[in-house]
């Protein structure tokens, strides 16, 4: 059976540039390509081994494009392989202007429950948590592609604490839709 | 009837290449077989040409039943007949008391094990040795109709079974002996078949509301790619909990002063015929009557409304959930496709079009649809399609986590990840000498350890003792194909694999499934002689039919009067015997139907129908 070369990089894997702005129909095709060699679907009469090579390199290729599908992991999977060691549990963000920003919008997102329409108020938090996202990718890029990888890694980490906020409101976002029964 | 019956022009080409295979629908309250013939699938009717199995099994004194015959038990020998035993795959005993209402069953703690088992004439048995002989029963009818033996099965199970209903459902087929090639998701066995069908391309919904489990999956299709975006449910939300809860109406209605495991089962069995009617009707009678205690009422379709709305308010939750996390909106969608029998009814068309905003496509057979998928994958991983394109991407349907300090669970794997897929993550020791070490590993969506569902504690061993921080674990976890997970480990710095020791939260040991599959080969002769007259009745009739057919089209071209009436005997005697003789007397008996009618063959041969006949059947030559 054809074998993958677990050493190269997931960008390599999916025959893409190593940037944070990657074509996401290619990656999306390219993982569809992969699988179609690889899923254990075509492996289930085949020997012990090679339905154990099949698992393997299929859930390489699976984990390969959720790491550059979400734009958080990517940014965090590209400096990685810039050689930085990350570790989410002691990085924190020492920029108070950000921290209060963060505060800031989750005290909104708690005043939404008593909005008189908490529906758009949580579409407004959206779209100004989205334009953030933006922002931070921006940052990201240019910071990357200057070499300023410590700088990079801060940006990544908003981007996370973005992201966490996001999921948050959509969680809400759920909840109202419920009790409003859309 | 060797002779009469030639074999149909695909098998006999090449007869070695093809194997036989058979998707199965284990469900809640039916079950069903399926398989590809001739280019086509279909679900696979037993000899009274049904297709739902009922799944329901009887303990009796002597045999087991299986199907409608177990069903009609139900009322008789309520303890001794078990049915929504898909309920209590890969459950824990404290999850028993919970579903108590609607199991009114007889469970027995074990000590050893941590399986609830439910005591019957046929012993204190688990959910998984009543499914295997639910899965005994569809395989052997497959077997008969296609032929031969099973080459491999796909087996469906909901979406959103967790890692230890997975599990159980595997060792239920292992148990009943079955080479299971893949789990298949139902709502993603139901877009193949819907796919195929209709050659549709796009985003569709799979809404699922089985008997006792609901699914719902967003795909897209694309060219024979099945690409599962998310997937969500409720693994006990369905059709029983609609009887439970008109059951409980019926209860509130009437005045009974005690009501034990016979009546009970009569009010559920009441509560589902009225459910069904009311899908037709507008109103339906319902009739109680058991010893002294009776009552008779009506109940109308805005009546049923009312006791199963918030039954389909609770699946619309998972909806939201599943469009959020697939990232699309309702207009994104081209179809909703429904499945499970829950959904013929009027309210949940009606909401669930609501919902979505377009009225759902049900043009395909609710109860059917998942097992004819299963059978499509299932003779394309035979190999029987070795051209197929076909591919079907899945994902894990509830996140895994590990317990951290505090009783909180960390997300390994998130929700709606493709599978198969691993993750590997370091742990470090924290104490001088530390050799071991152990991992709680959970599946769910909740922050707290204790609202998810327990999978398996890992005891990982035998590691050098080294300062604190010094040895680095590093634990692999698993997820295969079939939503099944696994972990392994490794010392990093010495490369050694570590010992694990698993400890599964719910289900059977390794060794206690070995017993009970040694156990079975004790049973293994009851059940050849059960199967060889099964296989004996089956010939009788198709002899019998081959035969009837016959002298039909050219008996009395053919044959004298006295010659029928010698083959007429024959037939007549092996038609009377088909129920209570033996199998060695129905293989006489069948042999000397050939005998007698050898004659009546050569002729037939030899007259201008034998190139006709060639590579047919005769019911096909007479047309």
């Amino acid at each position: 059976m054809q074998t993958l070369d677990l050493k190269q990089s997931y960008f390599e894997l999916f025959g893409l540039d190593l940037k944070f702005d990657i074509d996401l129909k290619q990656l999306h095709s390219e993982q569809q390509r992969l699988q179609a060699i690889f899923h254990p679907d075509r492996f289930v009469r085949a020997s012990d081994q090679e339905k154990r090579l099949s698992v393997q390199q299929a859930s390489w290729v699976n984990e390969g494009y959720e790491s550059l599908l979400n734009p958080v992991k990517r940014a965090r999977y590209m400096l990685q392989l810039s050689g930085l060691e990350l570790n989410d549990e002691s990085e924190t963000t020492s920029d108070t202007g950000f921290l209060m920003e963060q505060i800031a919008i989750r005290e909104e997102i708690d005043e939404c429950h008593s909005n008189a329409d908490p529906l758009s108020c949580c579409e407004h938090i959206a779209v100004r948590l989205r334009s953030k996202a933006d922002q931070f990718g921006a940052e990201f890029v240019a910071s990357f592609s200057q070499g300023a990888l410590d700088e990079a890694r801060l940006t990544s980490r908003k981007m996370q604490f973005v992201a966490r906020i996001m999921d948050q409101l959509m969680d809400l976002q759920i909840e109202l839709e419920e009790e409003l029964e859309i | 009837m060797a002779l009469l019956q030639i074999s149909e022009p695909g098998q006999s080409a090449a007869p070695h290449q093809h194997r036989y295979a058979a998707g199965i629908d284990l469900g809640t309250t039916n079950s069903l077989v399926a398989s590809v013939r001739n280019g086509i699938a279909d679900t696979l009717a037993d000899t009274d040409g049904l297709h739902l199995l009922p799944s329901v099994v009887h303990y009796g004194d002597a045999a087991i039943l299986v199907g409608q015959a177990a069903q009609q038990m139900q009322s008789s020998d309520p303890l001794n007949t078990l049915s929504s035993i898909k309920r209590l795959m890969g459950r824990g005993t404290e999850d028993v008391s919970r579903l108590g209402e609607v199991l009114p069953y007889d469970f027995v703690a074990d000590v050893d094990s941590n399986v609830p088992r439910i005591q019957t004439r046929g012993g204190n048995l688990s959910a998984i040795e009543v499914s295997a002989e639910i899965l005994k029963t569809l395989a052997l009818l497959a077997e008969q109709t296609l032929g031969g033996e099973l080459s491999g099965v796909v087996i469906t199970v909901p979406a959103y079974f967790d890692d230890a209903q997975r599990q159980a459902t595997r060792d239920a087929a292992k148990l009943a002996r079955l080479n299971v090639y893949r789990l298949l998701n139902e709502p993603t066995a139901a877009a193949v078949a819907y796919g195929l069908e209709q050659n549709n391309d796009g985003v569709i919904a799979v809404y699922d509301l089985g008997g006792g489990t609901f699914d719902i999956s967003i795909l897209r299709l694309n060219k024979g790619v099945f690409e599962v975006l998310a997937t969500g449910g409720d693994s006990s939300l369905g059709g029983d909990d609609m009887d439970t809860a008109i059951g409980e109406w019926i209860i509130s209605q009437a005045s009974f002063k005690d009501i034990d495991a016979q009546l009970s089962r009569q009010i559920l069995m009441a509560a589902r015929a009225a459910k069904e009617s009311l899908t037709s009707l507008e109103k339906a009678e319902i009739t109680i009557q058991q010893g002294d205690q009776h009552w008779r009422g009506g109940i109308d379709r805005a009546q049923l409304d009312e006791l199963i709305q918030p039954l389909v308010k609770k699946s619309l939750m998972p909806c939201r959930r599943v469009l959020r996390d697939a990232n699309i909106s309702k207009q994104d969608i081209d179809e909703v496709v429904l499945v499970g029998g829950a959904t013929r009814m009027a309210l949940v068309r009606r909401m669930v079009g609501e919902f979505f905003q377009r009225s759902p496509m049900c043009d395909l057979d609710p109860d059917r649809v998942v097992a004819i998928g299963a059978a499509i994958q299932a003779d394309v991983l035979a190999g029987n399609k070795p051209d197929s394109e076909m591919l079907l991407l899945d994902v894990l349907p509830l996140s895994l986590g590990i317990e951290t300090m505090g009783g909180l669970s960390e997300k390994i794997i998130p929700r709606n990840t493709p599978i198969p897929v691993a993750k590997a993550q370091e742990f470090t020791t924290f104490k001088d000498g530390q050799t071991s070490m152990s991992i709680h590993v959970v599946q769910g969506e909740r922050e707290l350890i204790s609202d998810c569902r327990s999978l398996a504690r890992f005891e990982l061993r035998g590691f050098p003792p080294k300062n604190a921080g010094a040895t680095r674990i590093r634990v692999t976890y698993q997820v295969d194909a079939d939503g099944l997970m696994s972990v392994r480990a490794e010392e990093t710095t010495s490369g050694i694999a570590a010992d694990i020791v698993v400890k599964p939260s719910y289900g059977l040991t390794d060794g206690e499934i070995e017993t009970m599959l040694r156990e079975s080969m004790d049973h293994a002769q009851d059940d050849v002689a059960a199967r060889m007259l099964k296989e004996q009745q089956v010939e009788a009739k198709r002899v019998i039919e081959a035969i009837d057919a016959a002298l039909i089209y050219d008996g009395d071209d053919l044959l004298s009067k006295t010659e029928i009436s010698k083959i007429r005997q024959v037939r007549d005697q092996l038609e009377q015997d088909i129920e209570v003789a033996c199998a060695d007397r129905l293989k006489k008996l069948i042999k000397s139907m050939e005998q007698v009618s050898e004659t009546y063959v050569a002729r037939r041969m030899n007259t201008s129908v034998k190139a006709a006949l060639a590579g047919k059947q005769i019911d096909e030559v007479k047309l």
